[in-house]
C-alpha cells in the first residue's frame, strides 16, 4: 500500500513538473501498466496518487517558467511567474503549494467523506445553469485576464473557431477540416497549449539568452510562503469553494475552475494590482486546484460520468482494474472507497511536504541559463504532445499553435482566453443546441440559478471592462 | 525508484516482444478500447502469444479503420477491432474500410436497450440525438406513427413528435435523463443494467431485438416482451414492414450487430489459429465473467458464423433501404450522411 503511494506521488510529481503534461497525460501513459497491479486496490491507490501529486506539481513550471504543468495551472502563472521574475520563486511556490495541498485536504476530505449525499444535489444543476457556467468562466478568463477587452473578445473568438474545427455536433460531419482528415477529430489540447505558452516562453528565453531571474537568497521565503497562505486564507478558501463546486459540475472542470477562481480573487480585492506579482492571485488561483480534482471524484464515482478529462481516463483505468465506475455494487465497496481516500489524501499530503521542503532548491532552477534546460523542456514537451497519435501531424500542430502563441504574446492578445475558449468551444456550441431544444425564455426565467448567474456575468463584464488593469497576455 | 524503474523495463520489453497488435480506431479509455484490452488480456492464455494495442483515434473513429484498411492489413500479427458505430458510417459516410475484404475473428452480435421515464407521455419523447442514434429514431417513429405511412410523412411525424437534442456526449445524456430534462434514452446492455435499472423514476421503453441467423431478429430473454416488433404489433395488430422499417432494419443490424467485431486481412494464415483461441476463450467461464461486466451477456460468433453473419447484414442492403436511411438521416436528423451506390454494385 505505502509503495503503492510513493510510486505513484513520485510519478504524478514527475509528469506535474513536464510543462505541458498533466494528470491526464500521466493517466494515459498507465495503460500499459495496469496488469501489473497483483491486487487491484492497490492500483486505485497508485491512480489517485498520480492524480494528487500532479495537480500539485503542476505549479512549478508555470511559476518558476511562466509555461502552464497543465491547462488548469495558466492561471496561477499571471502572477506567479512575476514573482519568480522578482527573485520570489520559493516565496510564491510554497505559497502556492500549501494552498493547494490544504484546499485538496479540505475538499478531498469533505467529498469522500460524503459521497453519498451529493447526488441530490448534483440533480439541481440542468443545462442552463452549465451553459451559463461555462459563460461565465468566458467571461471572468476574457475581462479578468487582460484590460485590453477588445482583443480577449477577439482572442476568444479565434478560441472558438480553433475549437469547434473537428466534427459537426449536428450533421456529424467533418467541419473547418479543410479536407485534412486529422482534423476530423479537432485540434488536440496538449499542442494548443504548449503552443500558446511552452514555446512561446521557451523562445523568449532562448532570445534573452539569459536566464529566468537574477540569483536570488531564497532564506526566510519558504515561511513567507507559508504566512502568505494563512494570512490571504480567505483568497483560498474561496478559490477552493469555487474549485470544488466546479469540479462537481461533470464535464467543466479543469481551467475553467481556476480562472473564475482567480477571477474571484481580483474582483474581491479591487484596490490592488494583479498580473504583476500579488501573492493573493496565486492564492486565489491555487484554492481551486487539487480541490476541484477531488470534487470530479462525485459524478465520476456516483453516476460513473467523468467529472474532467482526467477522470474519463480514470474510469477507464479503473476499469481495467476490475471496478465499474457508477455502478450500485461498487457503493458497498468499503475497500475501494478507502483506497480512493487513502490514495488522494496521503499523496496530497505527501506531495505537498515534499514540495514545500524542496522548493527552495528546485525554484533555484529559474535563476539557470535558459541553455542549459530548455532542451530537456523541448523534449519533454514534443514528447507529451505526440502522445495523440505520435504522427508528423501532432508535430505540424504543435508548429501552427507555438506560431499562434508566439503571435498573441507579441500583440497581447489574451493567450488564457484564446485557451478556454478554445477548451469550451464545443460545451458552448453544444449547450446552447440543448439549451435552445429544451428551454424557452419563459421557462429559463423560472429558474434562479440561472438568472443569477446571468446577471454575475453582466456585472462582470461591466466592471472589469472599467476598472482591469491587468496586462497579461 | 527502482521498482518504478523495473516496471517501466517490463512495459517496454513486453510490448517490444509482442506477438499480435489490436488496432482500435479510439483513444484509450473509449468504450471499445476498453472492451479491447479486456478480450487482449483474456484471449492471451489461450493465444498463447503478447496481444498489445495501438490506438488509431480520429473523427467518428473512421481514420484508424481506414489505415487498417489502406495499410495495416497486409500484416498478418494485426487484428482490427471495430464496433457498431463503424457499422453505421460505413453505411451513410464515405469510409474505406469494407468488411467484404476481411475475414470474422468472431464478433459480439448485441442488443441496445431504450428506457424511459415512468409515467412519461412517449409520444412525446424528448431525446439526445447523434448519429448513433438512428436507430432509435427510427423505432421511436414507428411506434409512434403507425403502419403503413410513406417515407415523407414518417419525417414529418417524427419532427412533429421528437424532440431531438443535438451535441450531447454520452454522461450528458445520462445525467440529463436522471435530472428529468430528457424522457428517454438508451445503452448497451451491461451501460443499462448501470445506469438505468437503478433508477427508480425509470423504466425500460424498448429494445431493437437480436439478429438470427436467418436475418430475423428474436426477443431478447433479458428483455422479453420489449421488442419493437413484438411491442409493434401489440400496438397496431400488424407486424412492422414497407420501406421506413426495412431502413431501420438495416441500420439496427448494422450497428448492434456488429457491436463488438474482431477482424483480419481476407487469407490471413493466422486466422485459424486466432478463431481457435477465441473459441476457447468464449467457453472459458472466468473470461466470460470479465467480458461480460463490460458488455452484457450475449453469445460470440466466430470464424465461419462470424463471416455468414456479416454476409446476412450485407444482405439488407437494397436500393430503397440504403436511400430511404439516407433520406431519414438528412431530412429528419440532420445528419450529413451520403448515399454510396457502390455498397450496392458490391453487394
Amino acid at each position: 500500500m505505502i509503495i503503492a503511494l510513493l510510486l505513484g506521488t513520485l510519478y504524478g510529481l514527475i509528469i506535474g513538473l513536464i510543462p505541458a503534461a498533466g494528470a491526464t497525460t500521466g493517466l494515459v501513459v498507465l495503460f500499459g501498466f495496469m496488469s501489473y497491479f497483483s491486487d487491484p486496490y492497490l492500483g486505485v491507490i497508485f491512480c489517485m496518487a498520480v492524480v494528487a501529486a500532479s495537480t500539485t506539481g503542476d505549479t512549478y513550471s508555470g511559476i518558476l517558467l511562466g509555461i502552464p504543468g497543465a491547462n488548469s495551472a495558466a492561471a496561477t502563472m499571471v502572477d506567479g511567474h512575476p514573482l519568480a521574475k522578482q527573485g520570489k520563486a520559493t516565496y510564491a511556490l510554497t505559497a502556492a503549494i500549501t494552498t493547494s495541498t490544504v484546499n485538496g485536504l479540505l475538499w478531498g476530505t469533505l467529498t469522500f467523506a460524503l459521497l453519498p449525499w451529493y447526488t441530490k444535489l448534483m440533480m439541481v444543476f440542468g443545462v442552463p445553469e452549465m451553459w451559463a457556467f461555462v459563460m461565465l468562466a468566458l467571461a471572468c478568463v476574457g475581462f479578468v485576464s487582460n484590460r485590453f477587452w477588445i482583443r480577449s473578445l477577439i482572442a476568444i473568438l479565434i478560441g472558438l473557431f480553433l475549437g469547434s474545427i473537428g466534427t459537426d455536433p449536428v450533421t456529424n460531419a467533418d467541419r473547418w477540416t479543410f479536407g485534412w482528415e486529422y482534423l476530423g477529430a479537432g485540434i488536440q489540447i496538449m499542442p494548443m497549449v504548449a503552443g500558446l505558452f511552452a514555446f512561446p516562453e521557451i523562445l523568449d528565453g532562448w532570445r534573452k539568452k539569459d536566464r529566468t531571474t537574477i540569483p536570488h537568497n531564497t532564506k526566510g521565503q519558504t515561511l513567507d510562503g507559508i504566512k502568505a497562505a494563512w494570512k490571504y486564507r480567505w483568497d483560498s478558501i474561496r478559490g477552493g469553494a469555487i474549485g470544488a463546486f466546479i469540479g462537481f459540475l461533470p464535464g467543466l472542470g479543469g481551467a475553467m475552475g481556476d480562472w473564475m477562481a482567480y477571477g474571484s480573487a481580483v474582483a474581491a480585492n479591487p484596490n490592488e494590482e494583479f498580473g504583476n506579482g500579488n501573492i493573493r492571485g496565486v492564492i486565489g488561483s491555487e484554492g481551486a486546484n487539487n480541490s476541484q480534482k477531488a470534487t470530479s471524484m462525485i459524478p465520476t464515482v456516483l453516476f460513473g460520468i467523468p467529472g474532467a478529462s482526467f477522470a474519463a481516463v480514470l474510469m477507464a483505468l479503473f476499469m481495467t482494474l476490475g471496478f465499474e465506475l457508477g455502478t450500485p455494487d461498487l457503493a458497498y465497496d468499503t475497500r475501494f472507497f478507502d483506497s480512493l481516500t487513502f490514495g488522494f489524501m496521503w499523496a496530497t499530503v505527501l506531495v505537498g511536504i515534499l514540495c514545500i521542503v524542496f522548493n527552495r532548491y528546485i525554484s533555484k532552477i529559474s535563476s539557470w541559463p535558459y541553455k542549459y534546460y530548455f532542451p530537456i523542456l523541448v523534449v519533454f514537451i514534443t514528447w507529451a504532445c505526440a502522445q495523440y497519435t505520435g504522427g508528423w501531424e501532432d508535430y505540424a500542430i504543435l508548429i501552427l499553435c507555438s506560431a499562434l502563441g508566439v503571435f498573441c504574446k507579441q500583440y497581447k492578445y489574451s493567450r488564457p482566453a484564446l485557451l478556454m475558449a478554445f477548451i469550451l468551444a464545443i460545451k458552448v456550441e453544444t449547450l446552447t443546441l440543448q439549451l435552445s431544444a429544451l428551454y424557452t425564455i419563459d421557462t429559463l426565467m423560472t429558474r434562479p440559478i440561472f438568472i443569477i448567474l446571468i446577471i454575475t456575468i453582466i456585472a462582470m463584464a461591466a466592471l472589469s471592462i472599467r476598472k482591469n488593469k491587468l496586462e497579461y497576455a | 525508484m527502482k521498482k518504478l524503474l523495473a516496471l517501466c523495463l517490463m512495459a517496454f520489453t513486453t510490448s517490444a516482444l509482442a506477438d499480435y497488435i489490436f488496432v482500435v480506431p479510439q483513444k484509450p479509455g473509449a468504450g471499445t478500447s476498453q472492451w479491447a484490452a479486456i478480450i487482449a488480456e483474456q484471449l492471451e492464455p489461450f493465444l498463447g502469444e503478447k496481444i498489445t494495442i495501438k490506438h488509431i483515434p480520429g473523427a467518428r473513429d473512421i481514420p484508424g479503420f481506414n489505415e487498417f484498411h489502406n495499410s495495416l492489413r497486409t500484416s498478418d500479427k494485426i487484428v482490427m477491432v471495430s464496433h457498431g458505430g463503424n457499422g453505421v458510417s460505413f453505411l451513410q459516410e464515405n469510409v474505406d474500410y469494407d468488411y467484404n475484404d476481411y475475414d470474422s475473428i468472431g464478433l459480439m452480435n448485441l442488443n441496445i436497450i431504450a428506457g424511459k421515464a415512468i409515467g412519461a407521455d412517449m409520444t412525446y419523447p424528448t431525446f439526445a440525438a447523434g448519429s448513433g442514434m438512428v436507430p432509435e429514431a427510427f423505432a421511436m417513429t414507428l411506434l409512434i406513427c403507425g403502419p403503413d405511412k410513406t417515407m415523407n410523412y414518417y419525417i414529418a411525424c417524427f419532427k412533429d413528435h421528437v424532440t431531438w437534442v443535438n451535441g450531447m456526449s454520452g454522461g450528458e445524456r445520462r445525467l440529463a435523463f436522471k435530472r428529468g430534462e430528457l424522457n428517454g434514452t438508451r445503452e448497451n446492455p451491461a451501460a443499462y443494467k448501470k445506469h438505468v435499472e437503478p433508477n427508480d423514476k425509470a423504466e425500460i421503453w424498448f429494445h431493437h431485438g437480436i439478429l438470427q441467423a436467418d436475418g430475423s431478429h428474436a426477443d431478447d430473454l433479458n428483455y422479453p416482451g420489449f421488442q419493437l416488433e413484438i411491442m409493434f404489433k401489440e400496438l397496431y395488430g400488424v407486424e412492422p414492414s414497407g420501406e421506413f422499417y426495412d431502413a431501420y432494419k438495416l441500420v439496427k443490424s448494422f450497428r448492434d450487430g456488429m457491436q463488438k467485431a474482431l477482424w483480419v486481412n481476407k487469407g490471413n494464415p493466422n486466422a485459424f489459429v486466432l478463431q481457435n483461441a477465441l473459441t476457447a476463450m468464449s467457453q472459458d467461464v472466468d473470461a466470460q465473467i470479465a467480458i461480460e461486466a463490460k458488455v452484457g451477456q450475449y453469445e460470440w460468433k466466430i470464424g465461419a458464423d462470424g463471416d455468414a453473419h456479416r454476409d446476412t447484414l450485407m444482405s439488407f442492403i437494397t436500393e430503397d433501404a440504403l436511400r430511404n436511411l439516407i433520406k431519414f438521416n438528412t431530412e429528419a436528423l440532420g445528419l450529413a450522411s451520403v448515399y454510396k451506390e457502390e455498397l450496392l454494385i458490391k453487394n
